[in-house]
């Protein structure tokens, strides 16, 4: 579906349709104590175990909590738990492997109840964690839980119990990590560590009604349609400003634009095609906030030529991305040298790196013995309008230093399915944060244990890097481990696993009468508690 | 009737079977992995390999199709491996909203369409002909992505009438149905015209009029009766998609039906949610063709089934 165009022709047809329609009356108003988001997809659920993808996590973050949470900077901030401590040489942990183990203990804030009114104790806590990692929950995504000694054991069937998780009295719960993880407690910021209530009753359906403690209790959901969530009157951390928080489903970006502009739905972020008509237009409205993101083709590195680092290199040397960046995305990125986004420590968009220079990339593919051309293939997927316009741009410019570009379209799923078992040469992906760490940019995308599956559909493996990966996320010295995210990420760069392109800049609007909210860098980094619309 | 009925309901039977057939091979046989969708973009091999194994995904193909048509008959179309929903839940839900929509399409297709087509048939090369068909040239010719935008545009942002979106109330359904119906008027304003002006040639017209029946009589009573059958053909497939979903329409304007149900469920490849789907739109569209065939029946004496 082409976008422009057709917003083009019709504000040729009727011109009012495109002039700021901003203040104008809208055809149903919500009132002045509510706020209206959306999302461009029905969540999968509202239980936190099924919390796999971003409309499913945003809504788990509204009506639950975790023992910790992200702010919109994505800033790691105490939640269900008012305060941990870190010792070393911990007891317990049926994986540690010895002395090296590592005890965090959390301490619960007093006096939290859940929605139904049971109080939070850390049994719940403790058996929201077995909940998720149970056989038979089908979630899917108990990674986050992993680092805790004894869970993968009992996620496979292997263990009756898990070790690593001990109840200190009725105030705090202590988590044995098999290895040391410096970044734990941000994987328990995460949707699926969100603490649901303990004994559930055996009726209980968290994923049509959810019960946490979060700062939104639950109304309604009509399936692809809407939610509906009222202010939790008694939230730990204060009660919301708004009353209710309606968040409907709408797929379609034009619509959700059209919405917006008949004053319908607080805030939306803005399609990358229509970047230009918003900045002309409605300047006023807009917020733009570097993303927790990153876009780039992924380079098969173990597959024909692509496992030369200089036909890797040659590819980063003739792509001319500032003007892809430009005429696809509207300019909304920063250019990448590297793969950690700008925001998280051990970022540095100021490497010297690859420029355009079709020289420089002719020579290396000679020196490589690709003097007479390569020929290779470029994934990309129907589903994403913007990615599937990248890869049109770096076909047309990879033609002149003789690297002839065949474009493979498929679904997202299938393709998917072909990037985890190595079967693209190419394929145009972006990466999104689950956690704001520079962790989250290098580990799943150029670990060797990570390859297919885990993200690094690069196929990057090198033992240096793993070493040092492993080393920083055993760092727990804040300045130490940037330094380390650094060199990884300098290292990898020049082995060039990737063509780096940007790191997306999110472009939100927001109506002129809502007050208290911030782009969130983080997708479960924005609980609406703040957010009101001025009378 | 009775028999007539049963003996075609005694037939879908097959035809149902050989759809379930024909989905669950060709979903098997497509790319793509249930399980790639339900443990997201970061995984480990380990989990992938016990999910499939849960859902019995590694079985051999034969044991699964047994397995599913077991629980098929038995009236239980399964869960979702997405959302963990029953199916049969998820369609109940849908499926009326579907309908509301299809419903309005179809009438206001049904009634502006064919009236266009009479219109135009009495006088043809007239002016209410040339405007006519210029109108349903333009509405078959119109993608319905274009039409439900600009629609958006005007009535929703530009004149604020309506809303751009949503559901729920008068209100929300203009848009979609508009845009949804636009091609069946279109379509079914120049089958009309063309039906009735091959009607209106023929010799009992002509004897009709002869024998003194008033223009209005001959055109409606004996015209447009027998100009109905094809019409009716229109009409049933029409209905027959509109009541399966429609995927353009409802993700324009956020309409919570069919279509965008099985869209969702193809891209995650949610199996059962997909096989319940299309087991079920093939229901519908059996229904609808034996409703139609029925009509025929009504419409024209000289048809009958025997």
């Amino acid at each position: 579906m082409r976008a422009l165009p057709v917003t083009t022709l019709a504000c040729l047809v009727v011109p009012a349709a495109c002039g700021r329609g901003g203040n104008a009356g809208s055809a149903r108003p919500p009132g002045h104590a509510s706020l209206v988001y959306y999302e461009t997809y029905d969540p999968r659920s509202l239980d936190p175990a099924l919390s796999t993808d971003v409309p499913t996590g945003e809504m788990v973050a509204l009506a639950y909590d975790g023992l910790t949470q992200f702010d919109p900077d994505g800033k790691l901030l105490p939640a269900l738990a008012d305060r941990w401590t870190i010792s070393r040489g911990g007891g317990g942990g049926g994986g540690g492997g010895g002395g090296g183990s590592l005890r965090y203990v959390f301490h619960l804030r007093a006096g939290v109840r859940f929605h139904d009114g049971t109080r939070l104790t850390p049994a719940a806590v403790r058996q929201s964690m077995l909940r998720v990692l149970a056989p038979g929950t089908r979630g899917g995504r108990a990674w986050p839980l992993y680092p805790i000694a004894g869970t993968e054991a009992y996620a496979a069937g292997r263990a009756s119990d898990v070790t690593g998780i001990q109840l200190l009295g009725d105030s705090a719960v202590a988590f044995d990590l098999a290895e040391p993880l410096a970044i734990f407690p941000k994987f328990l910021a995460m949707p699926v560590a969100a603490v649901v209530p303990a004994p559930l009753p055996p009726q209980a359906d968290l994923g049509q009604h959810p019960v946490g403690t979060g700062p939104w209790r639950f109304v309604s959901w009509q399936h692809d349609d809407y939610l509906v969530f009222a202010r939790n009157p008694d939230y730990w951390g204060g009660p919301p400003a708004a009353d209710t928080l309606t968040v409907r489903i709408i797929p379609e970006p034009l619509t959700r634009a059209a919405e917006f502009e008949a004053g319908r739905l607080s805030v939306m972020e803005v399609p990358f095609g229509e970047t230009t008509r918003w900045r002309q237009q409605h300047p006023d409205l807009l917020l733009e906030k570097p993303a927790l993101r990153v876009v780039y083709v992924a380079l098969n590195n173990r597959r024909g030529p692509l496992r030369d680092a200089r036909v890797r290199q040659a590819i980063n040397y003739a792509v001319n991305v500032p003007e892809v960046l430009a005429s696809v995305y509207g300019g909304r990125g920063i250019l990448a040298r590297g793969a950690i986004p700008p925001g998280l420590a051990g970022s540095d968009t100021t490497r010297p790196g690859y420029h355009y220079d079709t020289v420089a990339a002719k020579r290396l593919l000679a020196a490589a013995g690709y003097g007479s051309g390569i020929a290779l293939q470029l994934w990309r997927n129907t589903s994403n309008v913007e990615l599937a316009r990248v890869a049109q741009a770096v076909q047309a410019q990879l033609e002149p230093v003789g690297i002839k570009i065949e474009l493979v379209e498929r679904d997202a799923s299938s393709q998917r399915e072909a990037a985890r078992k190595g079967e693209t040469d190419m394929v145009v992906l972006d990466w999104w944060a689950d956690y704001p760490d520079g962790d989250n940019f290098l580990y799943p995308l150029f670990y060797s244990g990570s390859v297919g599956p885990g993200g690094n559909y690069a196929f990057y493996v090198d033992p240096v890097t793993d070493s040092l990966i492993l080393r920083a996320r055993r760092t727990t010295d804040d300045a130490a481990r940037s330094a380390l995210y650094r060199e990884i990420d300098a290292r990898v760069y020049r082995a060039a696993p990737w063509l780096y392109l940007w790191f997306p800049t999110d472009l939100w609007a927001k109506r002129p009468d809502v007050r208290g909210w911030d782009v969130p860098v983080i997708f479960n980094g924005q609980h609406w508690t703040g957010a009101r619309r001025a009378p | 009737m009775i028999p007539l009925l049963a003996r075609r309901l005694l037939l879908t039977l097959p035809t149902l079977l050989g759809v379930l057939v024909v989905a669950f091979l060709l979903l098997n046989v497509a790319p793509g992995d249930p399980v790639t969708a339900m443990v997201g973009e970061r995984a480990d091999s380990a989990t992938i390999a016990r999910l499939r194994a849960e859902l019995r995904l590694d079985d051999p193909l034969p044991t699964q199709f047994i397995h599913y048509v077991g629980a098929v008959v038995r009236g239980d179309l399964g869960r979702s491996y997405i959302t963990q929903r029953p199916i049969a839940q998820d369609l109940r839900e849908r499926f009326p909203r579907t309908a509301e929509l299809a419903l309005a399409a179809m009438t206001l297709a049904a009634v502006s369409g064919i009236s266009l087509g009479v219109v135009s048939a009495v006088r043809p090369g007239g002016l209410v002909d040339r405007i006519g068909m210029l109108v349903s040239y333009v509405g078959v010719s119109f993608p319905v992505y274009w039409v439900g935008l600009l629609l958006i545009l005007v009535f929703a942002l530009a004149l604020r009438w309506l809303p751009p979106s949503g559901s729920g109330g008068l209100a929300a359904l203009v848009l979609p149905a508009v845009t949804l119906g636009m091609r069946s008027i279109a379509f079914l304003a120049r089958m009309t015209r063309a039906a009735m002006l091959e009607v209106l040639s023929s010799d009992f017209i002509r004897t009709a009029r002869a024998k003194g029946l008033p223009e209005r009589a001959v055109v409606l009573r004996h015209g447009f009766r027998t100009a109905l059958v094809p019409v009716i053909t229109v009409l049933g497939l029409d209905t027959g998609n509109y009541l399966t979903g429609s995927v353009l329409t409802e993700t324009i304007f956020g309409w919570p039906g069919l279509g965008r149900y099985v869209l969702t469920a193809i891209d995650k490849r949610d199996l059962p949610a997909i096989q319940g789907s299309i087991l079920f739109m093939s229901v519908v569209f059996v229904v609808v063709n034996l409703v139609t065939d029925l009509l025929y029946a009504k419409a024209d004496p000289r048809i009958a089934y025997d």
